[in-house]
C-alpha cells in the first residue's frame, strides 16, 4: 500500500536537531533549528581518551539524545520511541504510522542513503530522517542533509536500521504525540543557557568543557607518541575537521549555531546583551574553523612536525580561553 | 545584478578559487561555470580540505559567512550556485 505524507523539506545544520524542528513545525510550533539545540543545550565539548575508541577523540555538541530529552522535558513535548530487534515487527511498525500519515523519524546509518552521493556516504550509525511516505518498494524520506525529499529502497532502509557497529540503530523510531503550539521560550530559553554554562566552566570534571578544551590543546602535542605512524598521525589531524565542520555540526562545531540561538534568545527575551554575546560567538566560531582549516592542511601536506603541532596546540588553547570568558560572561546575563 | 555583472562575479569566484587553491593545471576560462566542484571528474580536482579553504577564503572577499556544512555543499556544487548564493546574499547587504 502507498501513502505520501503532504510534508515541508528543508534542510538543516544537524540531522538530531533538524528532525526535531521539522517534526515539531509539522506539528503547529513554530520553532527553529537553533532554537532546539540552545534550548536543549547542545553546545558542548569533551576531551575523549576511552578504550571505547581507538584514539582520542572530541566531542563539540552533548551525546546522541540528550538534546532530545532535554527539548522535549523543557517544552512539554511528548515523543512516542521504539526500539525493534525484530526486523520484520520494526518495519511493520514504520509501514503502519506512514499509513496514519504520522511522519516518524528513524535512527540510521548514514551509509546507506544512498541518494546521498558516493562520496560523501561514510558508516555513521547516529543518522537521523524522517520517513514521509510508502511509495512501492521505496520509502519518501526527507533528510535534513539533503537538498530534496528523496526515495530510499526498502532494503536500504532496512540495511540502515538495523546496521551493526558503535551505537546501532536497533532499528529505533520515535514520532510526537503531543506537542503544544503555544509556548512561552522564555524560561526554557534561559535554562538552556544555564545549563551550557554549567557544562562549559562549571563542572570538576578535566576532560569536559573548556577544561576538556585545554586537556585538548595540551594533548595534541603528544598525538605522535599514539599514532602508529605518519600515515595514521595524518588521518587523526585531519579529523579535526571532519569533527569540527564535516558532520552535521552547524559550522565550526556548532559554534555557529548556537550564535544563531543566542541572536534569536536576545529577540524573545529583549536582552540586547545576548545579540553582543551572539556576534562574539560567531567570531569564535571562525576561530574554531581556522583551527579546523589549520589541521586538515597539515595533516594533508603530512606536515606534522613538533613546531606544527605546537601552533595547533596554541591555536586550540586559545579557544579556551575565550570560551571561557564568553561563558563566565553568559552566566551572568541570565 | 544584471546578466553581465552575474557573470563577472562568477569569473571572478573562478579565479578566486584557482588562486587560493594554487591550481595551475587549469585557467579560470576552462573551467565551466556548471560542471560539479567536488566528487569524481571535476575539472578542478578538489576535494573536501579545499572546500573549507574556498569558504573561507569567500568569507573574506566577500564578507559573508557559509555557516555549516550541508549548505555548503549544496552552495559549493559549481560557480554557478557560488555566484547564486553571493548574489542572494549581496542583495540582503546591500537592503
Amino acid at each position: 500500500m502507498n501513502n505520501i505524507i503532504d510534508f515541508q523539506h528543508r534542510m538543516a545544520a544537524h540531522c538530531e536537531t533538524g528532525t526535531l524542528t521539522a517534526l515539531f513545525n509539522y506539528s503547529g510550533l513554530k520553532i527553529t533549528e537553533p532554537l532546539v539545540f540552545g534550548i536543549a543545550n547542545g553546545i558542548f565539548f569533551g576531551y575523549l581518551e576511552t578504550d571505547n575508541f581507538p584514539f582520542p577523540t572530541f566531542i563539540v555538541r552533548s551525546r546522541p539524545g540528550q538534546i532530545r530529552k532535554n527539548i522535549t522535558s523543557r517544552l512539554g513535548i511528548k515523543l512516542k520511541e521504539n526500539t525493534y530487534k525484530d526486523v520484520a515487527k520494526g518495519e511493520a511498525a514504520l509501514d503502519k504510522l506512514i499509513l496514519n500519515n504520522i511522519p516518524t523519524a528513524a535512527q540510521v546509518d548514514f551509509f546507506y542513503m544512498d541518494y546521498m552521493p558516493d562520496w560523501q556516504r561514510v558508516h555513521i550509525n547516529v543518522h537521523f530522517i524522517l520517513v514521509t511516505g510508502i511509495k512501492d518498494d521505496y520509502y519518501v524520506v526527507s533528510d535534513s542533509y539533503y537538498p530534496k525529499i528523496s526515495e530510499l529502497k526498502k532494503e536500504s532502509m532496512r540495511k540502515a536500521r538495523w546496521a551493526g557497529g558503535h551505537m546501532p540503530p536497533k532499528g529505533f523510531l520515535f514520532y510526537p504525540e503531543k506537542v503544544p503550539t503555544e509556548i512561552d521560550f522564555r524560561k526554557p530559553i534561559i535554562k538552556g543557557i544555564k545549563n551550557a554554562c554549567r557544562n562549559m566552566i562549571g563542572l570538576p570534571v578535566p576532560f569536559i568543557g573548556v577544561k576538556g578544551i585545554y586537556k585538548f590543546a595540551n594533548k595534541v602535542k603528544e598525538w605522535p607518541l599514539l599514532a602508529r605512524d605518519t600515515e595514521h598521525l595524518s588521518h587523526e589531524i585531519m579529523k579535526i575537521n571532519i569533527l569540527l565542520e564535516d558532520q552535521g555540526t552547524g559550522g565550526a562545531g556548532f559554534r555557529f549555531m548556537y550564535a544563531s540561538f543566542l541572536q534569536q534568545a536576545s529577540e524573545i527575551l529583549g536582552n540586547n546583551n545576548l545579540a553582543d554575546m551572539s556576534k562574539r560567538m560567531m567570531l569564535n566560531g571562525d576561530e574554531w574553523r581556522k583551527i579546523s582549516y589549520f589541521a586538515a592542511k597539515i595533516g594533508k601536506n603530512r606536515d606534522l612536525g613538533p613546531d606544527k603541532l605546537a601552533e595547533l596546540s596554541e591555536l586550540i588553547r586559545k579557544r579556551g580561553d575565550e570560551e571561557k570568558s564568553f561563558f563566565t560572561d553568559l552566566k551572568k546575563m541570565v | 545584478m544584471n546578466a553581465e555583472e552575474k557573470n563577472n562575479l562568477k569569473k571572478e569566484i573562478t579565479e578566486l578559487i584557482i588562486e587560493v587553491l594554487k591550481i595551475t593545471h587549469v585557467t579560470a576560462a576552462e573551467v565551466p561555470s556548471n560542471a560539479p566542484l567536488f566528487g569524481q571528474d571535476n575539472p578542478l580536482g578538489l576535494d573536501s580540505i579545499d572546500a573549507i579553504e574556498i569558504i573561507l577564503a569567500v568569507q573574506q572577499k566577500y564578507n559573508v559567512r557559509i555557516a555549516d556544512q550541508n549548505l555548503a555543499r549544496v552552495i559549493l556544487e559549481s560557480i554557478d550556485t557560488i555566484a547564486d548564493f553571493l548574489e542572494k546574499e549581496l542583495d540582503n547587504v546591500e537592503k
